[in-house]
């Protein structure tokens, strides 16, 4: 498996198939020794921003201090040993809505789209 | 049975996505002021769009991705950001231009200007998309649209000389006005090839659930329903060339002047004919294109998306096309001109395809992708055709913007 070409950008489902992101990035696991193994998955708007570069990043962390929520000021990270099945799509274990990945579209949900009756 | 009753509404769906105010305007535009000569620029569109339309449907029913989807995957997203930004800024734009096509529908038909009716028609166009019964909206849009086919009847009413008109297919240098001609051969170009119309359709491939199976109904849809659309475009520029030109109007420079296409031909008729055709074009348009934006945004970003989810259960998707209604409604509503507006997209449109178009070429000939549904020399040469011709269009649009727009 070649992880730039087949896992990085790929979409992320959880066990309900409910799409929940991107493979925004991959964290690798050194031991001296050994080979590297892939320890998790990254998502999130600053890991995309860092792969833009240096300045994106700092930007997108100022905007987040900012405006996002608390838990969100650092990438969400799953673990490598959710993946269920990698496909079109790559299937994760777990329930995104146990995850704070989408508590934005569930902040949206709350407060703006219940407001004009589209829930 | 069921297969050729969706193929059929495939085909009226794709017509309805290929004529909207850019087709109408570029076409009623170069018919009055070259008559048929520039009719070539619709042909060759449309044989690009039926191309790329073919290999939008082939690689979603295939590979079970969307255009968007696979463009992030196979070219990373430091690539996918460009075509992103740059799409989604441009349909903006061409949502404001149908927008201001339904408006000016309301404004033909009250006398009360279009700046009124920019607000009431976003409105409408984003209620039909909140309501999350797309689907079936969908549909009936489509069979509504069949109304433009008028075009073709009062294009047959006045029997245009069909031996010249068939030398127009063949293009030819202007004998006058040379940087009008090619701006208007590059908007034609833009308003027939349209990004959002392919990369729409194979998110309707991935929403249909097409497979392999579907193969030969995405020929059909692909080149019957494209056929119909240029047909029916083709049409706006016959009339134009018998009915505007020999009428003195060598350049539409007033929007007033479009009705006359239908009025010129059916009478007081022709105006409700042309009303419907402009409104249900314009609509059917604009529901496509926000749609599209918020497809785009989340298939780059792989939030949930789907045409009949309720907003509660896709809150990303349903924002992307409601911030883009409202955006898109204000230009209009403040009293921007929508021919203006709709001929300056059209031209940016050409220009944009390198990029948008580009990733075919990898993305049809990766087995990891399209299996062994790869595309033959004749599909590579025509997408390679088509971003050379992007090129082109990219390199002398800007100045053309300048000097003939």
């Amino acid at each position: 498996m070649n992880l730039a070409r087949d896992i990085i950008d790929k979409q992320l489902v959880d066990r309900h198939k409910t799409k929940m992101g991107k493979v925004d990035g991959l964290i690798l696991a050194l031991e001296s020794g050994k080979q590297p193994v892939v320890s998790d998955i990254e998502i999130g708007s600053i890991t995309l921003a860092r792969r833009i570069g240096k300045r994106a990043e700092r930007l997108v962390r100022r905007l987040k201090r900012r405006w996002g929520a608390k838990h969100s000021q650092e990438p969400y990270r799953v673990a490598w040993r959710q993946v269920r099945d990698i496909g079109v799509d790559i299937e994760l274990a777990l329930d995104v809505r146990e995850t704070p990945i989408f508590d934005w579209q569930a902040w949206l949900k709350v407060k703006l789209i219940k407001r004009i009756g589209g829930a | 049975m069921k297969k050729l009753l969706e193929i059929s509404l495939g085909i009226v769906t794709s017509v309805g996505g290929y004529l909207e105010i850019g087709s109408i305007a570029t076409s009623a535009e170069a018919g009055a002021a070259f008559g048929f000569q520039l009719l070539w620029a619709l042909v060759l569109g449309t044989v690009c769009i039926i191309v790329l339309v073919e290999m939008s449907g082939r690689f979603a029913a295939v590979s079970h991705h969307t255009i968007s989807d696979a463009i992030r995957e196979r070219f990373g997203f430091n690539f996918f950001v460009l075509p992103l930004i740059v799409t989604v800024l441009l349909n903006l734009m061409v949502l404001a231009a149908e927008i201001g096509g339904v408006a000016l529908a309301g404004e033909f038909a009250t006398g009360i200007g279009y700046q009124w009716w920019a607000i009431p028609a976003g409105i409408v166009v984003w209620l039909l998309l909140w309501k999350g019964t797309f689907g079936l909206i969908e549909k009936g849009v489509a069979l509504l649209g069949l109304v433009t086919l008028v075009f073709v009847i009062a294009a047959a009413k006045l029997g245009p000389d069909w031996p010249e008109l068939a030398r127009s297919v063949v293009p030819s240098l202007p004998q006058h006005d040379g940087s009008r001609y090619w701006f208007l051969a590059a908007s034609i170009l833009g308003a027939t090839i349209s990004p959002y119309l392919f990369l729409f359709y194979s998110s309707g491939a991935i929403e249909d659930r097409w497979d392999e199976s579907y193969l030969w109904a995405n020929r059909a849809i692909a080149g019957i329903g494209m056929i119909f659309g240029g047909v029916i475009a083709a049409s706006v520029l016959i009339i134009a060339a018998l009915v505007l030109r020999p009428a003195g109007i060598h350049e539409i420079t007033d929007y007033h002047q479009l009705p006359l296409l239908l009025t010129s031909v059916f009478g007081f008729f022709g105006l409700v004919l042309f009303i419907a055709s402009l409104a249900v074009a314009c609509l059917g348009a604009a529901l496509e294109i926000a749609l599209q934006q918020a497809y785009l945004v989340a298939q780059g970003f792989g939030w949930n998306w789907g045409k009949d989810l309720r907003p509660g259960q896709a809150p990303g998707f349903s924002l992307v096309y409601t911030v883009s209604v409202m955006l898109a409604a204000i230009p209009m509503a403040l009293g921007i001109d929508p021919l203006d507006l709709t001929m300056f997209s059209m031209a940016l449109t050409a220009a944009s395809l390198p990029l948008t178009i580009l990733p075919f070429i990898f993305l049809m000939n990766d087995k990891r992708f399209v299996k062994e549904h790869t595309n033959g020399r004749l599909g590579n040469l025509a997408v390679l055709l088509i971003i050379a011709l992007g090129c082109v269009l990219a390199i002398v649009t800007i100045p053309l913007q300048l000097f003939g727009g």
